[in-house]
């Protein structure tokens, strides 16, 4: 068995828990110590995305819809999110963050990771508790006095993003080989980063029911019975603080969704939000320099029915028209009574990359038309030029906050 | 749930520069189209939101009792105050 790694713990993760509610009410004096919740559209079927600390305190969740919450919450404030914010404090937070590493990995729009492994010597020689200290206070000096964020330290990026989640909203906890035992002692498998429910029953059934079973659980055990591959010998050297987690992902593939805003809409309707999704999810593929071979589709019915189709060419296209022409058409066979809708393209690769057509007239002017579009919404704002059939559809599909990937930020 | 109005009114603001690296420009006193003047007590968070190659600075901001939205064009040289939340009903 793999001993637990006892180098000095040089990871930082760093969390702005709530992340949109704490900037709201840093921008919004008024609101501090009030239940926010922010929702990406005011109606009261929409999904909490973050809520504040003090309605967290009464059972208000993500994900929650918003009725519920106020139930729970009668006062609760509902607050449109407004990407341009988030994405000004998180251009804050990782300026913050690259003045001490170079490695610097930001996860998601909230939250990211400064490996000091390869820092310069001057920031490795100090305390990383006394940097995480100096991180705070410049958060609040920068962006404003309500600002918190949860600080974790480890040796691998698993330990330190554990060790952030201990003390809830502005913590700072440092994992290493000698609490290691302890603080696992103090949680759920369901507290570590990477097992959900669906995991946690897999590993019960072997068996494992606490982090304290699962660390000192056999490296075949976990390969061979509980994850059934590599991610077994993986979770093994994570949890004794070897780093398995230092890897760039590709992008696979671009994609976009959207709750429709009233359940009554007629076919044609649904078919102009889709293509606006389209346009979107264009412009984002676009700017990454990828065009792409396949659309994917899905649905999700008011009867929880979930239906997809998808379509893989054999050369590579770009234009939102081009994007939208194989949408609809795997569209039209999609249920009815729909509720959710979606796109994505995968199989991406490089623009440059593409293989010469046969019809590389038609592939060129298509593609200089495209370019202007996209360099007129570059230089005066987003869907400044945009299909005539999606005029009406801006207020509903705008962009809302983007989850997940970094890039579009 | 939510008391805020979104408004586009022209507004005349008293602004500071040069507050310090972090805060370069502070507006301190507006006046809105009635004439009513507000001191700012609170400059809460001072964002740009780009459009197109243009950028607007938003400013929310607070006298104490409401919270207000300031927006000044950096191409035209304009303020605008856009939203304004007076109450949240029970503390």
């Amino acid at each position: 068995m793999e001993q637990l790694n006892n180098e000095r713990p040089m990871v930082m993760h760093i969390d702005l828990n709530s992340c949109f509610a704490t900037v709201e009410q840093q921008a919004r004096p008024m609101l501090r110590g009030r239940p926010v919740a922010i929702v990406n559209r005011r109606t009261e079927k929409t999904a909490i995305v973050t809520a504040s600390y003090e309605a967290k305190k009464y059972g208000v969740a993500v994900g929650m819809k918003l009725r519920d919450a106020q139930v729970l919450v009668p006062d609760i404030i509902a607050l449109e999110s407004d990407p341009a914010k988030y994405k000004y404090v998180y251009r804050k937070l990782l300026n913050i963050m690259n003045d001490y590493s170079a490695h610097v990995v930001m996860k998601s729009i909230d939250e990211g990771v400064i490996d000091f492994r390869q820092a310069d010597p001057n920031v490795r020689s100090r305390q990383l508790e006394d940097i995480g200290m100096e991180i705070k206070q410049r958060l609040r000096d920068e962006v404003g006095i309500w600002m918190k964020c949860n600080i974790g330290i480890g040796a691998n990026r698993f330990l330190a993003k554990t060790a952030a989640g201990l003390n809830k909203p502005d913590g700072l906890d440092v994992i290493d080989s000698t609490n290691l035992r302890q603080t696992f002692d103090k949680l759920r498998l369901t507290n570590l980063t990477g097992i959900a429910e669906q995991y946690q029953r897999r590993l019960n059934k072997a068996g494992i029911c606490t982090p304290l079973e699962f660390l000192d659980a056999p490296e075949e055990i976990l390969e061979l019975v509980v994850f059934k591959g590599i991610a077994g010998k993986q979770w093994h050297q994570r949890l004794r603080g070897w780093e398995v987690d230092d890897y760039k992902s590709e992008v696979q593939r671009v994609g976009r969704q959207y709750v429709l805003e009233d359940f009554n809409l007629s076919r044609q309707e649904i078919v102009q939000r889709l293509h606006h999704l389209c346009e979107s999810v264009g412009s984002r593929m676009r700017a990454q320099q990828k065009s792409t071979r396949g659309v994917y589709v899905y649905a999700r019915t008011l009867d929880g029915e979930y239906w997809h189709a998808s379509h893989l060419s054999e050369l590579p296209f770009f234009s939102d028209q081009a994007i939208f022409e194989f949408a609809t058409h795997l569209f039209s066979k999609a249920p009815d009574r729909i509720k959710e809708i979606g796109i994505h393209c995968y199989k991406l690769q490089n623009i440059e990359d593409s293989q010469l057509s046969i019809f590389q007239d038609e592939i060129a002017r298509e593609r200089a038309v495209t370019s202007t579009i996209d360099t007129i919404n570059s230089r005066f704002g987003e869907r400044t030029v945009h299909s005539a059939d999606t005029l009406g559809t801006g207020i509903y599909v705008n962009t809302k906050v983007p989850f997940g990937s970094t890039l579009y930020l | 749930m939510n008391d805020e109005t979104l408004l586009n009114e022209r507004v005349q603001v008293i602004t500071v520069f040069g507050l310090g690296a972090h805060q370069p420009c502070q507006p301190v006193k507006f006046r809105r189209a009635n004439g009513r003047e507000i001191k700012i007590s609170e400059l809460g968070l001072r964002h740009p939101r780009p459009t197109g190659s243009k950028t607007i600075h938003v400013f929310d901001v607070t006298d104490g009792g409401a919270d207000y939205r300031l927006e000044f064009d950096s191409h035209r040289l304009t303020w605008h105050l856009t939203m304004e939340a007076d109450h949240y009903g029970a503390a």
